[in-house]
């Protein structure tokens, strides 16, 4: 029970690790090896093992996507995990079966139901097209659209589930009170066109506004508090909105690594990171190339500029005209506006009818400013002279200052009508307190209003008409309630026009109108029409129209960006005064969605510019947050400052808007609660707690800074290792090439070379028979394979005896001895097949292995192409799976023979897993790959020797796990049946083994190993697992074998331009050699033939 | 298992023509390296390619496919070719080499002339838009 004790020890060390995601994929194919392990012994019944095993598989399950397999390994190693889990759990208990079974019945479904939901996710198609026309850039503002759409839905649930409907079902109807009229001399005009579009007559007494909602405290049967409702759901716009930012963000900013500001990759960037993989739209790739081309450009003059000094008297001379030129048009936009709004307050004092270009000429003025301006700064920019992505930050920053001065000037022209509409109607109120009924409210209206007309007094009447202006004109007429009618018999007018509120509602929806209407004839002018021009009549212009000057419009995605942020600003900003912006907004978003989509397919061209805008990037959204905090400034000021309108919206007279959650709590909570509420107010409490937020900030920066510092030197850590990792190697490399040259001489004189042939020849077995290398000699062959025969009767004592610890040299020797005999062995059954009865067998469990391990088999493929003959595809699979397998314990050795076990050399073995040797085998690993047999004299490496012995057992005491890991378990019991079988499989699983290896250190050590092949690997086991943890570094004499017989069959093998022909040579040779003996034995061994052909079937047909 | 080999044909190619890696990215996923694929490939591009796709194994597949001569290394050779092919030759041989070495210069942690697959995911990883511009649609 030791191993598996050791075993689980290092999987919790595993489990604590975090779980990175090679790591874990490391573990994956050692994991194969348990639960194959586990299966074949059986009796390991420990529930605890079968259970750590099912949740191994289901990890894997899970990841399997994150591992960088081919598709029919990911497969067929699906397939096996399900088996075992299903198996494994059904041995647990049955209940667990039936679970499972409904786990992956449920997965499927919500798989399915995944699929299904994909269809409704709004747009999906359309931005996924534009998408690939136009790169992630341009998509990435109609994915900023989208978000923003569902914002606006979720606000405009809000709004309308708990202000809009209720007030709709249980508020009082149209005309039943004052605020819910149009008074009588407007209903004739009510339906005019141009009160429609000034958002009067019936539009201005609707639940669009805040005056129409009624001041009850409650509503409907059910006693619905609307007034409550009206006030807590505005604040909660805002909240809703800054929480559903800010999550955003910090989602985005988890997601991306970028956030590292001193590590800077500009060229690796510009060069890896460039181009835009979805674009398949031949102009979106030629611009593209375009940009690629700038930005690299830019990039070398940036570094050249870094070097040499220039003059900057003239640049900096320009810039600062340049910037003072932004500012005069960002004061001269801000003072056109606001002299916009005083100057339509003076026309609507001084005359009674309007034209429909004055009542409108704030928001288009405000409209035309916010899509002007910007070219203005374009302009302007060129001046300055800067680098193209400083110059768009600039732009971006002006813009932004633009449009935000717009809303600004135009709130606070508004809050100054406000206030003088509120300090007009104190003195009306004065006014008229001597009149009859001050009491009735509306009585003191129409008091107001009738004295008002009744004095028609220049001075005063200036005075008030210009205050009142606004409602004169959009709002008149006024029904009086029967008991005011006998008093008011003259003209009474706008009792509740003093509804401030709906006055600022109707400004920003008008607002937001006429902007829809700007960007839609923005889009049809400066986009269609100006595309149709160029693409139509470019052919008759007397110059090019398409390259030279008005060319094709560009999609600016940032101005777009910034367009959308001003859009839904202006909602912030209005939303507590019309209630139903939000709901007018997602009308514009969807409008906007299809136009600019259509006008981006048909007309547009992609930025020059190289814009990095991703779903990843904040950029887009710390502006909407700025925007967010900016917007909702002045309407808190206007709540918290104002007076609510006396005769209108749900908080008419009180004084205060928020007054409506003391007077709740007061009022319907218990006594107790509202003293809470006090004491949580007062500024005993609330000074702490602000103090308390502070040093909560202060303490979370300051851990956020350490962290970034640890950070830092964590990454200068790595380097550090990284770097004195491959110093380390690269001396170790040079003693090897030393110990080389010196033993080089020996070399040919060695026994080693016997040995190494007899490797060589086993590795041939394994793939067709007993073909041996041609590139090898003959009379190495022969050597060879008397050398195997002359081992064979001694395998076992070698193998069994090492375990005892031998001094250096001598130790490694005979560890070399006991290899030699297994695979003198192995070689000797792979060639002795005549002799053999079993051989056939064999042979078809081979093939069956290659019938498992089709994806093996097409790396090998890979290999050499040049094998794909037609006549010759019959043997073509095996020929280069043969030298595959070599590959894999090259690279094993390779990846040995660093000697600390740090992440870098981890990160190799991960590489090997994949098959794909040839692309990942490193020139210098393969240098020292030729110096490996000298290993065992290399006085260097003695302590490796040491360790050498237990290795090798290790080694070849594992390989049916390995086996198993890689091939169905069935396979291996019919290879198992005679010794002289199972070891020439041995060799592939050893091969695989090694790939298996690679992947998790932890593979070999836990299991049994299957017991009734070879006793003795279970008694090693035990011995071994601790030295195979740490000592993974070394196999190498095992693998010096390998190495030679690449060696003998490449010229020279220590060139690395050599490095491809070292794997494509042998297996051509094996290959024919192949054809040979196949020819020789086809009548032996149809069997075989048959597998073969099954094999070729599967491979290339 | 007997999966059909498909080769994609230069018609096939042209739809995604303009990709300057369309070779690579064949090349890379097909299990001869000689850009045939069978579905299996395909799929495996695809899986690779998608959005779904985890950002290490984008980081992975993006290494091999800017890996030219499939050495397990980005070297400088690799390093022109990839600057070649994305520029359509548009820069001059001095400035493909200038920004061979600047790329070399800031990714190479290990300063041994070349970008390991470590020095790649180091780099790439950090990069703002690659997730989102490193897959493919069909």
């Amino acid at each position: 029970m030791k191993p598996s004790k050791a075993c689980q020890r290092y999987r919790s060390i595993r489990r604590n690790t975090s779980q990175h995601y090679f790591y874990q994929e490391s573990l994956l194919l050692s994991n194969l090896d348990d639960s194959f392990n586990a299966d074949e012994t059986g009796e390991s019944n420990d529930p605890e093992q079968i259970f750590q095993n099912i949740q191994f598989q289901k990890d894997l399950m899970a990841n399997i996507r994150c591992r960088p397999w081919t598709m029919g390994q990911k497969l067929g190693a699906l397939r096996r995990a399900k088996e075992i889990v299903l198996k494994f759990e059904g041995r647990l208990t049955r209940t667990r079966g039936y679970q499972a079974a409904g786990a992956e019945l449920w997965r499927k479904f919500v798989r399915l139901a995944c699929n299904f939901m994909v269809i409704f996710i709004p747009w999906e198609m359309r931005i996924k097209k534009i998408e690939s026309h136009f790169g992630s850039g341009v998509a990435s503002y109609f994915i900023f659209l989208r978000w923003l759409f569902g914002i606006n839905i979720v606000l405009t649930i809000m709004t309308g589930a708990f202000i809009v409907i209720p007030e709709l079902i249980a508020g009082q109807p149209f005309g039943s009170t004052a605020s819910k009229t149009i008074p009588k001399e407007h209903v004739m005009s009510a339906q005019d066109l141009d009160t429609v579009w000034s958002l009067g007559g019936y539009l201005q007494y609707s639940v669009l506004f805040y005056g129409y909602y009624g001041r009850e405290r409650r509503i409907g049967r059910a006693g619905y508090r609307l007034p409550l409702a009206y006030f807590l759901v505005g604040m909660a716009v805002f909240a809703y909105s800054f929480i559903i930012l800010l999550k955003k963000m910090a989602k985005n900013s988890r997601n991306s690594l970028a956030s590292v500001s001193n590590e800077n990759y500009t060229f690796c960037w510009r060069v890896f990171c460039a181009w835009d993989y979805l674009i398949g739209n031949p102009e979106a790739a030629e611009s593209k190339t375009a940009a690629i081309v700038n930005s690299i450009r830019e990039a070398i003059l940036e570094e050249q500029e870094k070097k040499k000094s220039k003059n900057l008297a003239v640049t900096i001379c320009l810039r600062v005209v340049a910037n003072i030129l932004v500012l005069l048009s960002l004061a001269g936009s801000i003072y056109l506006i606001y002299f916009v709004v005083d100057r339509s307050q003076k026309l609507e004092q001084s005359k009674k009818e309007l034209t429909l270009w004055e009542k409108n000429e704030v928001s288009v003025v405000v409209s035309l400013v916010t899509m002007l301006a910007p070219s203005a700064f374009d302009l302007i920019a060129a001046l300055e002279m800067y680098h193209p992505r400083t110059t768009l930050r600039f732009q971006l920053a002006r813009v932004l200052v633009l449009y935000l001065g717009n809303l600004y000037s135009l709130i606070i022209a508004l809050l100054d009508k406000v206030n003088s509409m509120s300090t007009e109607e104190a003195a009306t109120k004065n006014n008229t307190s001597h009149w009859i009924d001050s009491t009735i409210f509306f009585a003191t209206r129409t008091a107001s209003e009738e004295e008002k007309w009744s004095t028609p007094g220049p001075g005063t009447g200036l005075l008030r008409n210009s205050t009142w202006a606004p409602e004169e004109t959009s709002v008149p007429a006024y029904t009086l309630p029967l008991s005011e009618a006998n008093k008011t018999t003259v003209y009474t007018q706008r009792p509740q026009d003093q509804c401030w509120e709906t006055y600022v509602g109707q400004e920003m929806l008008k607002l937001s109108i006429i902007d829809m209407l700007f960007t839609v004839a923005s889009i049809l002018l400066i986009d269609f029409f100006r595309g149709l021009f160029v693409r139509y009549l470019s052919d008759y212009w007397c110059w090019d129209l398409e390259s030279k000057f008005p060319e094709y419009g560009e999609f600016k995605i940032a101005e777009n960006v910034l367009h959308l942020v001003y859009n839904q600003g202006m909602i912030w900003m209005g939303a507590f005064f019309s209630p139903c912006l939000p709901a007018f907004n997602v009308l514009k978003l969807i409008g906007l969605m299809y136009l600019r989509s259509w006008a981006v397919l048909t007309c547009n061209v992609p930025h020059q510019q190289v814009f990095r805008a991703s779903r990843s990037n904040n950029f887009y959204l710390a502006m909407l947050l700025f925007m967010l905090f900016l917007c909702m400034l002045p309407t808190i000021f206007a709540i918290v400052r104002y007076k609510p309108s006396l005769n209108c919206g749900p908080f008419s007279g009180q004084e205060k808007m928020y007054d409506i959650v003391s007077e709740t709590i007061e009022k319907d909570f218990p006594a107790w609660f509202g003293s809470v509420v006090g004491y949580v107010s007062s500024p005993v409490v609330i000074l702490p707690a602000v103090l308390l937020l502070f040093m909560l900030i202060y303490y979370l920066q300051s851990i956020a800074r350490s962290l970034k510092l640890s950070n830092q030197q964590l990454r200068m850590q790595i380097q550090n290792a990284r770097s004195e990792d491959k110093k380390k190697v690269a001396q170790m490399v040079e003693a090897r090439i030393q110990t080389q040259e010196e033993s080089s001489m020996r070399l040919p004189k060695d026994s080693d070379l016997s040995s190494q042939l007899s490797w060589a020849q086993s590795v041939a077995p394994q793939s067709n028979g007993t073909v041996v290398n041609l590139d090898s000699s003959s009379s190495k062959r022969g050597r060879g394979e008397t050398a195997a025969q002359r081992t064979p009767p001694s395998p076992q004592p070698g193998l069994g005896s090492p375990s005892s610890p031998l001094p250096g040299t001598s130790k490694s020797r005979l560890e070399q001895n006991a290899n030699r005999c297994l695979r003198g062995r192995s070689t000797s059954a792979g060639d002795r097949h005549e002799n053999r009865s079993c051989s056939p067998g064999m042979r078809m469990k081979h093939a069956e292995v290659v019938h498992s391990e089709p994806l093996f088999r097409r790396d090998f493929q890979q290999i050499d192409p040049p094998l794909r003959g037609p006549g010759l595809s019959v043997v073509v699979p095996r020929g280069p799976r043969s030298c595959a397998p070599r590959y894999y314990i090259i690279n094993e050795r390779d990846s040995r023979q660093i000697p600390h076990p740090t992440f870098w050399p981890e990160r190799h073995f991960r590489m090997d897993a994949l098959g794909d040797m040839v692309e990942m085998c490193p020139r210098t690993r393969r240098q020292g790959v030729s110096w490996a047999p000298q290993q065992g004299h290399s006085p260097q490496l003695s302590e490796e020797e040491e360790n050498a012995p237990r290795r090798e057992l290790v080694q070849w005491s594992l390989h049916p796990q390995s086996l198993r890991g890689l091939q169905g378990a069935p396979h291996f019991y019919v290879g198992d049946r005679s010794e002289s079988q199972t070891l020439v499989p041995e060799h592939q699983r050893r091969m695989m083994h090694f790939k298996s290896w690679d992947d998790g250190f932890e593979a070999p050590l836990d299991r049994p190993v299957c017991g009734h092949k070879k006793p003795r690997s279970r008694n090693f086991q035990s011995a071994q697992h601790p030295p195979k943890l740490r000592g993974k570094p070394k196999v190498e004499p095992s693998l010096s074998e390998s190495d030679s017989v690449s060696a003998a069959s490449s010229s020279d093998q220590q060139n690395g331009s050599n490095d491809q022909s070292l794997q494509v040579a042998p297996s051509p040779a094996k290959f024919r050699s192949s054809v040979g003996q196949l020819g020789r034995r086809k009548a032996i061994h149809r069997q075989e033939l048959v597998a073969d052909l099954n094999d070729l079937i599967c491979s290339n047909v | 298992m007997g999966n059909k080999q498909t080769v994609f044909t230069h018609e096939q190619l042209e739809t995604y023509q303009d990709n300057p890696f369309r070779q690579r990215i064949a090349q890379v996923f097909s299990e001869d390296g000689d850009g045939h694929m069978t579905l299996d490939n395909f799929l495996d591009m695809f899986s690779v390619m998608s959005e779904m796709a985890p950002r290490d194994l984008k980081a992975y597949y993006a290494f091999k496919i800017y890996d030219f001569n499939n050495d397990g290394y980005i070297c400088a050779w690799d390093l022109e070719q990839t600057v070649t092919k994305l520029t359509r030759g548009e820069l001059s041989a001095e400035e493909v080499s200038l920004v061979c070495e600047k790329v070399l210069d800031e990714a190479d942690g290990d300063h041994d002339g070349r970008l390991s697959l470590e020095d790649f995911q180091n780099m790439i990883l950090r990069a703002p838009d690659f997730l989102s511009t490193f897959h493919i649609r069909i």
